[in-house]
């Protein structure tokens, strides 16, 4: 019992002190500039590496193989522990800067939404970078480099205590003491306080936000480094997703405390910490196989419920998100290209250069784009019979679930306006729904697929739940509890054990399987056009851009989500049905939350309004690295192209949110604003109203009074009397 | 006050903080007429028209729709989107709409509620009378396009839109959805002085197309006067007085508090 007792203890406070410094890091982020920060399990992680990498004198190298470019070099520096350190703390420092002046700034006036999607694309930008340059997914601290020495210090009943984890507790202690005086007796942190409570009346005060914003990237990527190099060290083996799923508790901490409060979030980690221990302890080890990923599950349900209740405390810091689309002009305005090139000048000159209005362009660009699709039709019908290589079956089958995937995140982040980073989850439920369709029920072939389609529409009204009462932040927080439920407790279940679906005779053809999933794609995409061109789709915009004004004209949000939550959710998962025929079993890789963001960053990428957007997606994010990997021997898979895509994600959400499928309507539209601010806006509306009062003269049928009349004819007169 | 209410509002309190934005209303909106609400900034005008809306919820009191297709409803527990089925419209002090969608779209989007033949299932598949009720719908969406004079810039995203013509598109949503009563909050704000000119036959027509009453918040007094029927005046979270436009301007309780407050703004 008190062997029991201490040995929680032990774990769970080492545990718990981790989470609170991430809850620490984010909080301090938070509170100077609203950004939720999702991009801080990376940037742990990427210092973590840096630092280690100093310690244990290993070559850092930069590998670049693009089509004839080859660039190889390399570092190799060799330092103590705590010599590392202060250079780690400064790599820290210039990292946090970095991002806040390159990558943040553009963003000041963006929405919750963009937000969050710039940090995951942060997130994955880090761990790419992280990958290439240190040439590692794993890292892996010996004894020998520990923080601390890893030998017993003291025994409490029959529990050792380590220097190293008593030494992290105790960082943990010292510096959340620091922090919190800090924010209590330096006149920064008193900025900082007087910003998150009311920004405008902070600035008023002389506050420099700006300014703030630094201090609290740099502290921010400071407190990241600690905790990455502290982390790494304690759980011996760590990667970059692991450091990710850690910093989602440190969010669920911070969350406790209404991303504001230090105390509560720094008490939220530790007791996170020692409630996992807790019921791993208790529980998991009864039966592990039946008990995998329940503390996970049990922390974040709770976080989830917590939420769902809606207590004071927590909302009351947080911003009120009524419109949280991601449409519209994101953050454009301030992005850091501006000083060198002024976009709006920019498209001013290309627009001179094209006349876009001109009807025989217009035609133009819609032949091409008919000619592109009539081309793509023609090659996906014909390619079965084209002389290709036999190892192009598999990526295109990929191809096409790729398709259904970011069809998925289309009709959920771009139309919904919704975020969710569970959709991974459902490849799973798809997966899962054939496997019990065939093997348990035998079920003949297509019916397990509509199965797994079935299956997801519980599980979506279960996910889409939380997106009742959350947005922005929360909304996300609760997806990805979901999500690392399901990578945790369903996948393991279904991946380790070998369940295989095996596919028909009359289906074991390439061209027979390809051609089936080519129909069910093509009717997918033909049922979401419908759906997006009539009611439906027209109260998902409406819920998107405005809950409130939708709610004014009789739309419902609750009925509406759910709708977009259970459509989304199927059509990932008839992906993921399809999927588990195509590889013969369900994949685990397929199912992470890291696919899940990986796939949502790829989706805003390609355009996330539109239905060209998972064309673009597919090809550019889905087939051509599965024929690099077809191609390319496996060790020599380079992370450019992740790397490429997350910086193309920020600068995108930065110039157009909606993405590379609309940027020639965007064009359009900041051309037309621009005249706008010219001053034509004005004429427009004098046009507007002018024409208002005449129409009036068509609709005979309406009994007009007299005196209204002779109203608008005085009003005529003013008007063309007008200059304009 | 002349003719039957359509809205009966009765002790309608609601505080922020301890702020007293409603500090106990009473009032009856005669049916069929236009009836303007003045008052100066705070006085509690948006509040009131929120809880009417559906998107406040009074501390205390009742409001009471008279004649809806369900009789007289006491509204205080509906939401939002009850309301607007009931025949409640509104538009927002800050002119806001779907701002991504082009206007046709909105004005489609915002007869959501009309189209009963097109379930999910039948209106992605275009069976079972749907298709009739998007043309229905469409027609509807070009017929007030024409009636505020926006035809020819049905295509636009609300966002490419100057302030004028939103307030106009606005106009045209809340109209397309066919209340029987008609909440414009501050429909002249934000649009140039002629515009407001032209604005009032505007809405008196549109007030016709719809036999509808219309209850208008507005700071524009040459604009109130020249359409109320009936005017309001609040103050401090109460009703002042009700009557006669040209009365209440007199009224001296008005004098003082509206017209001074305009001078110290
Ligand atoms: N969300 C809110 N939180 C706190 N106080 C509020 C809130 N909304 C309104 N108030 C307060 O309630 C009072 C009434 O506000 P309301 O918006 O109804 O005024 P109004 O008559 O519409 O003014 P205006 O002419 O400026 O639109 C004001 O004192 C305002 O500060
Ligand atoms: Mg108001």
């Amino acid at each position: 019992m008190i062997h029991t007792t201490f040995s929680i203890l032990s774990g769970g406070l080492v545990a718990g002190a981790v989470y609170a410094l991430l809850a620490m890091g984010l909080v301090l982020i938070y509170k100077a500039t609203r950004i939720p920060n999702f991009a801080y399990g990376g940037m742990a992680s990427f210092l973590a590496f840096f630092h280690y990498n100093l310690v244990t004198g290993r070559r850092v190298s930069l590998n670049l193989d693009l089509l004839y470019l080859h660039i190889h070099g390399g570092v190799t520096v060799h330092l103590s522990f705590w010599a590392a350190l202060p250079v780690t703390l400064a790599a820290a420092a210039l990292l946090g800067w970095f991002i806040e002046r390159l990558i943040i700034r553009p963003f000041a006036k963006a929405s919750m939404v963009t937000l969050i999607i710039v940090t995951l694309g942060l997130n994955l930008l880090l761990t790419a970078v992280a990958e290439q340059v240190f040439g590692t997914k794993d890292l892996v601290v010996s004894n020998a480099h520990a923080i601390f020495s890893r030998s017993p210090v003291l025994s409490l009943g029959g529990v050792n205590f380590t220097y190293e984890r008593l030494g992290v507790v105790a960082i943990v202690v010292v510096l959340s003491a620091g922090v919190w005086a800090f924010f209590r007796f330096t006149a920064t942190g008193l900025a900082i306080r007087a910003v998150a409570t009311d920004r405008d009346v902070a600035s008023l005060l002389g506050v420099s936000v700006r300014q703030l914003s630094v201090v609290s990237w740099v502290t921010g990527s400071m407190v990241a480094a600690v905790a990455g190099v502290a982390l790494a060290s304690i759980v011996i083996s760590s990667n970059p997703g692991l450091l990710f799923v850690l910093s989602i508790k440190g969010f669920a901490a911070a969350i406790v405390g209404g991303m504001v409060s230090f105390p509560i979030a720094v008490a939220a980690g530790f007791g996170i910490g020692i409630g996992e221990e807790l019921v791993r302890q208790t529980i998991v080890q009864h039966d592990t196989k039946l008990y995998t990923g329940a503390p996970e599950v049990l922390t974040l349900g709770a976080v989830i419920v917590v939420l769902a209740l809606r207590p004071r405390w927590i909302f009351k810091g947080i911003r009120d998100d009524e419109d949280t689309g991601i449409t519209g002009r994101g953050g454009g305005s301030e992005l850091f290209l501006v000083r060198w090139i002024d976009p709006v000048e920019a498209y001013r000159l290309l627009r001179a250069a094209i006349p876009t209005t001109s009807p025989g362009l217009r035609r133009t660009t819609r032949g091409i784009r008919i000619g592109v699709v009539a081309g793509l039709a023609l090659f996906a019908v014909t390619f079965p019979f084209l002389p290709l290589p036999a190892f192009w079956t598999l990526p295109a089958n990929l191809t096409l679930i790729y398709l259904l995937v970011v069809l998925s995140f289309v009709v959920l982040v771009g139309w919904l306006g919704q975020i969710s980073v569970a959709q991974g989850a459902f490849l799973a439920v798809g997966g899962a729904g054939v496997a019990v369709c065939a093997n348990t029920l035998h079920l003949p072939f297509p019916l397990p697929i509509l199965g797994g389609v079935l299956l997801s529409i519980p599980v979506s009204i279960l996910i889409g739940l939380p997106a009742l009462r959350l947005r922005g932040l929360h909304l996300v927080v609760a997806t990805l509890a979901f999500g690392l439920a399901a990578e945790r407790a369903l996948l393991p279940r279904f991946s380790e054990g070998g369940v295989r679906v095996v596919l028909p005779t009359y289906m074991r053809s390439d061209r027979a399987l390809y051609y089936f999933f080519l129909a069910v794609t093509v009717v997918a995409f033909v049922l979401a056009g419908r759906m997006k061109a009539t009611r439906v789709g027209r109260s998902f915009f409406a819920i998107r851009d405005s809950e409130t004004v939708a709610s004014a004209y009789g739309i419902r949000p609750v009925r509406v989500k759910l709708t977009g939550f259970v459509v989304s959710g199927a059509i990932a998962s008839l992906a993921g049905s399809m999927l588990t025929y195509q590889l013969g079993a369900l994949n685990a890789g397929y199912g992470s939350v890291a696919f899940s963001i990986e796939w949502l960053a790829y989706s805003v990428v390609a355009g996330i309004t539109s239905i060209a957007g998972p064309i673009i997606g597919a090809l550019f994010f889905g087939l051509y690295p599965e024929l690099a990997k077809s191609t390319v021997s496996a060790s020599n898979i380079s992370h450019i192209q992740e790397i490429f895509a997350a910086v193309l994600l920020i600068v995108i959400m930065a110039v157009n949110p909606e993405g590379l499928a609309s940027m020639s309507r965007f064009v359009r539209s900041r051309a037309s604003a621009h005249e706008d601010d010219d001053g034509a806006s004005d004429a427009e509306d004098l046009a507007a109203i002018e024409a208002a009062a005449t129409a009036e003269r068509h609709l005979e049928e309406l009994p007009l009074e007299a005196d209204a009349d002779g109203d608008i004819d005085a009003e005529e007169a003013a008007l063309s009397g007008a200059p304009s | 006050m002349t003719g039957r209410p359509i809205i009966s509002i009765a002790g309608v309190r609601l505080s922020f903080g301890g702020v007293a934005a409603l500090d106990g209303v009473d009032l009856e909106v005669p049916e069929g007429q236009i009836v303007g609400i003045i008052g100066p900034n705070g006085a509690g005008k948006t509040t009131l028209f929120d809880c009417i809306s559906g998107f406040r919820r009074p501390d205390s009191g009742s409001i009471t729709l008279h004649g809806s297709p369900q009789g007289d409803v006491e509204l205080t527990s509906r939401a939002p989107y009850e309301r607007t089925a009931l025949g409640i419209g509104r538009t927002f002090q800050n002119a806001r709409l779907f701002k991504s969608m082009p206007i046709r779209d909105i004005l489609r989007a915002v007869q959501h509620d009309r189209m009963k033949r097109s379930g999910f299932f039948r209106s992605v598949l275009g069976l079972g009378g749907s298709v009739l009720d998007e043309q229905e719908v469409t027609d509807r969406a070009d017929e007030v396009l024409e009636l505020v004079g926006l035809s020819a810039h049905g295509d636009k995203p609300a966002m490419e839109l100057s302030t004028g013509m939103l307030r106009l598109c606005e106009l045209a949503a809340v109209v397309a959805v066919r209340p029987r009563l008609l909440l414009l909050d501050e429909p002249s704000s934000g649009i140039a002085q002629k515009e407001t000119e032209a604005l009032g036959p505007l809405l008196r027509r549109l007030a016709e197309y719809l036999n509808a009453t219309l209850l208008m918040i507005e700071h524009d007094m040459p604009l109130i006067m020249g359409i109320s029927d009936t005017m309001i005046a609040m103050a401090g979270g109460r009703v002042i007085t009700v009557g006669p436009p040209a009365e209440v301007r007199e009224h001296p309780e008005v004098l003082t508090s509206y017209l001074g407050a305009k001078a110290t703004a």
